[in-house]
């Protein structure tokens, strides 16, 4: 499992605009980097666990595929065009969405704005 | 506290046979620039460049807000209307304030669906000005993304569309500028931004027409951000490519709003179009 992804919980606890942006978001979501799963469980907002994968009984809204070099370029501090944002994974190919994309856009900005923590706290310093 | 040196107005023209109140707002003096806002948002998009004593010192910068735009509100009978912009209006719309406002032969300065048109007028219409800055701008890209998710009754179509483009900011904008060019988005009125994009994502006219663009009659310069994912460095060089005697400049660490996301970063690559129009 991923570091930067098991931070997530806490640093998502601990932005409460993040909470409020994500007070109606309670779902499982699938990060797959390369051929490691990360189940990230949703309840209003809050990440209540991060479940390791595979599993196939683990149900999942949407997921986000891509490959470990795309991921840790993604959280750069200042990434390179392409690697700045996950649609920009997906159009280059990088990256790919699957399941119910219309609940990912629905809560587009609370979710990018978790995926995009690990960048923030490389810039801070941050461990938690 | 000081008094910004912009001023606005309004002006009603008829388009589509209807009366369309449009607001306007300008800044400087010398040969006129009329600049277009992107999809999605209004005229506040350029609001640094008309701060900017080195752009207004020898330009009258004007932008204005489509209708259904910021202060630009939609035409009577719009409540039962679904909004679709087209090719056709958005230039009847340019040319009908032109005439209003009795503007000589503008720069025209446009931004995404704004760089369309002004590529496609430079085409059709280019007796009418004096040259075109193509900003983000390209002869035609598909969507990458379902315009229909920015108008449901079940979410705010203005912040998932402001969601969305976020994705066309570069990470070198400052924070302030970024939030202010994604609340523009916000703002948009339900279904306006979907209307925009669907003759942006759709009406592939302007492929055929780029071979008819004489630049040695009105110069035409396309700018484009490496951080655009809607219309890429290679879309914007690919168009460029097509029109004889174009030019291209491709900012490094810019996105798709360029006036509006940094402004600083934008300035120089802006001043040196206005002088590629001389």
């Amino acid at each position: 499992m991923l570091s930067e992804i098991e931070r997530l919980p806490a640093q998502v606890a601990a932005r409460p605009h993040l909470l409020r942006l994500g007070r109606l978001f309670s779902e499982t979501v699938l990060i797959r980097v390369d051929d490691v799963e990360h189940y990230l469980v949703f309840d209003r907002g809050r990440i209540e666990a991060v479940l390791p994968g595979p599993s196939k009984k683990i149900p999942y809204r949407f997921a986000i595929a891509t490959d470990g070099e795309a991921i840790a370029k993604f959280w750069e501090l200042l990434p390179e065009p392409g690697f700045h944002d996950i649609f920009g994974l997906v159009k280059t190919g990088r990256a790919e969405i699957l399941g119910d994309i219309l609940a990912l856009v629905k809560n587009l900005r609370f979710f990018k704005e978790v995926l995009a923590l690990p960048r923030g706290a490389r810039v801070t310093g941050e461990s938690a | 506290m000081s008094i910004e040196p912009i001023t606005g107005r309004y002006v009603t023209l008829q388009l589509g046979g209807r009366p369309h109140r449009i607001y306007f707002e300008e800044a400087g003096s010398g040969r006129p620039v009329l600049c277009l806002h992107t999809a999605g948002a209004h005229s506040a998009q350029w609001r640094h460049l008309m701060n900017d004593a080195d752009v207004t010192g020898g330009h009258r910068l004007i932008a204005f807000d489509m209708p259904w735009h910021g202060k630009s509100l939609p035409p009577e009978g719009s409540e039962t209307e679904e909004y679709l912009l087209t090719t056709e209006a958005y230039i009847e719309t340019v040319l009908a304030l032109i005439d209003a406002l009795e503007l000589e032969a503008p720069v025209l300065a446009g931004c995404s669906m704004g760089g369309r048109i002004a590529l496609q007028l430079a085409a059709l219409h280019p007796e009418r000005f004096a040259g075109f800055i193509a900003i983000e701008a390209s002869d035609f890209q598909p969507a990458w993304y379902d315009i229909d998710w920015f108008h449901r009754p079940d979410a705010h179509g203005g912040e998932m569309g402001a969601a969305l483009v976020s994705a066309n900011i570069s990470p070198h904008a400052p924070a302030a500028e970024r939030w202010n060019t994604l609340w523009m988005f916000m703002q948009s009125g339900p279904g306006v931004f979907r209307g925009d994009l669907s003759f942006y994502t759709q009406d592939d006219s302007l492929i055929g027409r780029l071979g008819q663009i004489d630049t040695a009659r009105t110069p035409v310069h396309i700018i484009v951000g490496a951080y655009d994912l809607t219309c890429t460095p290679e879309d914007a060089r690919r168009t460029a490519e097509a029109i004889p005697g174009a030019t291209l400049a491709v900012m490094d660490e810019l996105g798709h709003f360029p006036m509006s996301e940094h402004p600083e970063g934008f300035r120089p690559f802006f001043l040196e179009a206005l002088d590629k129009m001389r």
